[in-house]
């Protein structure tokens, strides 16, 4: 089944994104925004992941502040029907922990925390439907949450993963791609600057083959950037046409 | 200068509105908010569905699993309902074990799937005494705006409708469950409970689906489940200012119709969203004068 949908891949560019649609400012509450990421169709796999994300704004807290920065907090978890088998414990076991520092350590690379001293920032993130890509999908929604909730960043963070599978780099890799044995590698870019906010492999890899797949990832990321810039313009757009009337 | 009213005194903005017989939404007393729903989102359940009541979003998912059956009835299987309520629908909600609200609905859930006969338990039994399914129904919300109750249990019926379980049969030589993912069947609904929530404001007004605002400002709760029967399944009332047995009557027949309104929606699939509120105005116009 993973050859075919190899085949399949190898006769569309492997550089494909899987198309992503994105939904902002799905809830808008005084100061907690909520918006939504969807991201569909594998080509000819109906293969879906949604993560829903919440930020709230800024508030003080006392025993973890620091008194020149915002904490950022971030919390991962999973629905309990988001993946084939039910997931029993879906915050605190080690995965949950180790994806919500990931998100924190990325996030505090991009966000303007000296503007918000003796404050805290709650990403909370949750999986409704897993299918592979779960740090990026988060990665991606998390940043259009903080664009709607008006927090400042200095560039928009795109994540996506890229693996090797039959000597062809290939870029967002679906749940039965990661699982089938080959290389993954996940990577949070901030695409104007090109710096990398966070790089992650565990896997065996040639370094010769490294650059290759950090140029897919990247090259993803790049063209992630673009539609989310798209959809915050559009939405702004939308929103302004409504205050206005 | 109205959202500073609204801020510093919202039980005043909202009696202003009231003194006028509507809400600050523009609802009238007896209105419900816009109900939408979506059915299939999720890939990976059995089962789901996703209800959004006003802002208030809720979506449900159906897991079936294998299991023996209780040794107190050998010929049932289980249907095990859960209430999440997760720190991003709210600010109400800090992460961490469910907390009391999340529990509650979750029971109130439960008891409303065994008084109402939704579901027969003897149908997820596959053979007495050794196999069964259990339904787990993960129902979380992700947008609190009041009135999750209603939401809770129109999801659940919408996801158990829409739920398919494969065949299984018990190998006769090897003892062992085989399953047949290619033959899927839906689940036999036998009753379709609708919930309405009611809040009292300054002990005697009564208004229909209350935003999480209103729960807030309110002196009472009330919930009525119905089903397209006209019986009643439930009626929570915890706690609060008391109520006369006149005016939980008309809360009750106000809760018929909001069972009409929301059958058709979950029996039709969802039609475009602006047709649903029509008929919904519809329905709700022509019972009117029978009720308040």
């Amino acid at each position: 089944m993973i050859q075919n949908c190899l085949k399949q891949r190898f006769e569309h560019t492997s550089q494909l994104l899987r198309f992503c649609h994105f939904q902002l400012g799905f809830k808008s509450f005084s100061f907690s925004v909520l918006p939504m990421t969807v991201c569909p169709q594998l080509l000819q796999t109906d293969t879906i992941e949604k993560p829903a994300v919440c930020v709230i704004y800024p508030y003080c807290s006392r025993s973890k502040s620091l008194h020149d920065r915002a904490v950022i907090n971030c919390q991962y978890s999973m629905a309990t029907f988001s993946t084939a088998e039910r997931k029993r414990r879906p915050h605190g076991d080690r995965k949950s922990s180790e994806m919500s520092l990931h998100l924190k350590q990325t996030f505090e690379a991009a966000v303007l925390t000296e503007l918000y001293p003796r404050s805290q920032i709650d990403i909370y993130v949750k999986i409704l439907q897993a299918d592979g890509g779960n740090y990026s999908a988060c990665v991606n929604a998390a940043t259009l949450a903080l664009v709607d909730a008006g927090i400042p960043m200095r560039d928009y963070v795109c994540a996506c993963t890229a693996g090797f599978v039959e000597d062809t780099p290939l870029a967002d890799l679906c749940h039965a791609e990661e699982s089938g044995g080959g290389t993954s590698l996940a990577l949070a870019l901030l695409p104007r600057s090109g710096n990398i906010a966070l790089l992650q492999m565990d896997a065996r890899l040639h370094q010769d083959h490294l650059d290759a797949l950090i140029e897919a990832a990247m090259t993803a990321c790049k063209g992630l950037s673009k539609v989310l810039d798209g959809v915050v313009r559009q939405h702004l757009e939308e929103v302004s046409v409504l205050t206005r009337d | 200068i109205v959202f500073f009213f609204r801020t510093a005194e919202p039980l005043e903005y909202h009696r202003s509105f009231l003194k006028e017989n509507c809400r600050p939404d523009g609802r009238e007393l007896g209105e419900f908010r816009p109900t939408t729903l979506n059915i299939s989102s999720i890939s990976t359940a059995d089962g789901s569905a996703l209800v959004k009541i006003g802002n208030t979003t809720v979506i449900c998912g159906i897991k079936a699993e294998l299991t023996m059956p209780p040794s107190d009835a050998p010929n049932k299987g289980y249907i095990v309902p859960n209430v999440d309520l997760p720190p991003l629908c709210s600010s109400r909600f800090r992460p961490g074990p469910p907390g009391e609200q999340a529990q509650a609905a979750s029971q109130f859930i439960a008891d409303v799937i065994e008084s109402s006969d939704l579901i027969n338990r003897e149908e997820l039994c596959i053979e007495k005494s050794k196999l069964c399914w259990v339904l787990y129904c993960d129902i979380m919300c992700l947008d609190y705006d009041g009135n999750l109750l209603d939401a809770c249990i129109i999801v659940l019926l919408a996801a158990l409708k829409n739920a398919r379980l494969p065949e299984v049969t018990i190998n006769k030589e090897t003892d062992l469950a085989e399953v047949d993912i290619q033959k899927k069947r839906h689940l036999k609904i036998n009753r379709h409970p609708v919930g309405s929530s009611f809040v009292i404001f300054d002990d005697s007004i009564i208004i229909v689906d209350p935003t999480a605002e209103e729960e807030s400002l309110s002196t009472a709760l009330l919930t009525v489940v119905t089903d397209e029967e006209d019986r009643l399944c439930a009626v929570h009332k915890p706690g609060g200012t008391s109520l006369s047995g006149e005016k939980l009557q008309h809360c009750i027949n106000r809760a018929i119709t909001r069972n009409k309104e929301i059958s058709k929606l979950v029996d039709k699939g969802p039609p475009s969203q602006a047709k649903q509120a029509l008929v919904e105005r519809a329905i709700w116009k022509e019972n009117k004068d029978s009720m308040l």
